[in-house]
């Protein structure tokens, strides 16, 4: 269904490549525990650099910022992920909206593991020092292929209006997903009370694509 | 007539003239938080700080610390006079609204054309209010609550004048509502999209919110 376009290691060749790679992981690691225990605005490179135990010059001869480092680690994470839902997806059965409700819940409960992280992929896509090659959350396409490849699906089926702009739906539902973890910053919620939330969510905006009766 | 001393009239009167001190003091006050606004906008959150925006002020950080406990104090001033003002704006677009639906899509444009000029602090509101430290205190704020009012208080209206069914679920309608208007911040921030092009987005998005609270 949909190729991983990730960054493929070009395999290990001379020693400095290799030391380079492990300086690499080695940040990411570091990386992905500080977002996940402070947040976007919390992490610093330098903290991140010092974690790894490598210099901040060698960081940045690797990420071009903070935002690019973050977009690594989220990268990494999702191959795991949409191997999951490349591997659910084709055996759901029930309504376009019963199958997107399954699709957000594994979302959810893949994230709600490292909640921080998530919220800091959202956080990042307002940060000032942005570069080009950072993709924050709402710029990566995998989640909407998979929306879009679901909604299509529905108007195949019929319970989902021909005559609705399926990017429109799928706009909605990417930021009523997104909003939705702002429940862990006002209630402390966890994956359950939020898959609840989205599910309802889901219930309504299904009615705004359900074909005219 | 009775002879009443001054300092009678200034224990007795609550809305005496301010004395020199007091004025002096709020112009320091106005002086900081135009300078912070620029810097947020130019810097955002982050990258603003109270060093800088003392300077910009033309005075000393403790100069800013008397007026202000912290930078979340200083920024969360700026937003809650400025979510205030587009609160009264909106309520005034609300109230234009031929039906629901034009009037939803209204307040959206009220808030769109607010912060036309300021997306920059629109911008590091939201990088903020994803912070597990300033979050909490920015989307708690009594005037950000209020919007989400606005919309609760359109959409019961509207069942009321049987525009909308009895079992319109308001609370989540109107609380997507606000997320939907909130999302499309992005696009006029980051892809500079007109007013125009969000109004259309906004139309759509409103008519797939609305169609399931539709009576028959």
């Amino acid at each position: 269904m949909i190729a991983g376009v990730g960054s493929l290691p070009k395999g290990p060749s001379s020693p400095r490549q290799s030391q380079k790679e492990a300086t690499r992981q080695r940040v990411l690691e570091a990386a992905r525990e500080l977002f996940d225990t402070h947040g976007y605005q919390g992490t610093t490179v330098r903290e991140i650099a010092r974690r790894a135990e490598v210099s901040v010059g060698s960081v940045f001869t690797t990420f071009a910022s903070k935002g690019d480092i973050l977009s690594e680690v989220m990268a990494a994470r999702l191959d795991p992920l949409y191997a999951e839902i490349d591997r659910v997806m084709p055996h759901l059965r029930g309504s376009t909206a019963d199958r997107l409700r399954t699709m957000f819940a594994i979302h959810f409960e893949f994230e709600a593991a490292h909640v921080r992280l998530f919220m800091s992929h959202i956080a990042a896509a307002y940060d000032w020092t942005l570069t080009e090659g950072a993709r924050p959350y709402g710029r990566n396409t995998r989640l909407k292929d998979v929306i879009l490849d679901t909604l299509s699906k529905g108007q195949a089926a019929g319970d989902v209006r021909q005559d609705i702009e399926l990017q429109e739906v799928v706009d909605l539902l990417m930021s009523a997903y997104a909003w939705t973890y702002r429940l862990v910053i006002t209630n402390g919620a966890d994956a359950k009370a939020m898959i609840a939330v989205m599910d309802r969510q889901i219930g309504l905006i299904a009615e705004g694509f359900a074909p005219r009766s | 007539m009775k002879h009443i001393s001054p300092i009678q009239v200034a224990a007795d009167t609550p809305a005496r003239a301010p004395t020199r001190r007091a004025l002096a003091k709020q112009q320091t006050r106005l002086k900081v938080l135009a300078a912070a606004r620029r810097l947020f906008s130019e810097q955002g959150y982050e990258g603003a700080t109270i060093r800088d925006i003392a300077a910009a002020a033309g005075m000393s950080t403790g100069a800013v610390f008397a007026n202000f406990t912290d930078k979340s104090d200083l920024f969360r001033e700026i937003m809650t006079d400025d979510m205030e003002a587009l609160l009264g704006a909106m309520r005034d677009a609300a109230a234009r609204g031929r039906n629901i639906e034009d009037g939803v899509l209204k307040v959206f444009m009220a808030g769109y054309t607010f912060y036309k000029s300021r997306l920059q602090l629109a911008r590091a509101a939201f990088s903020v209010s994803w912070d597990k430290d300033g979050g909490p205190s920015l989307r708690g704020l009594s005037s950000s609550l209020a919007f989400q009012d606005v919309f609760t208080e359109m959409l019961t209206a509207a069942i009321e004048r049987g525009e909308l069914s009895q079992e319109a679920e308001v609370k989540l309608r109107a609380q997507m509502l606000f997320d939907t208007y909130l999302s499309n911040f992005p696009q006029a921030i980051f892809e500079g999209w007109s007013l125009d092009a969000l109004q259309t987005r906004a139309r759509d998005q409103i008519r797939i919110l609305l169609a399931g609270a539709r009576r028959g």
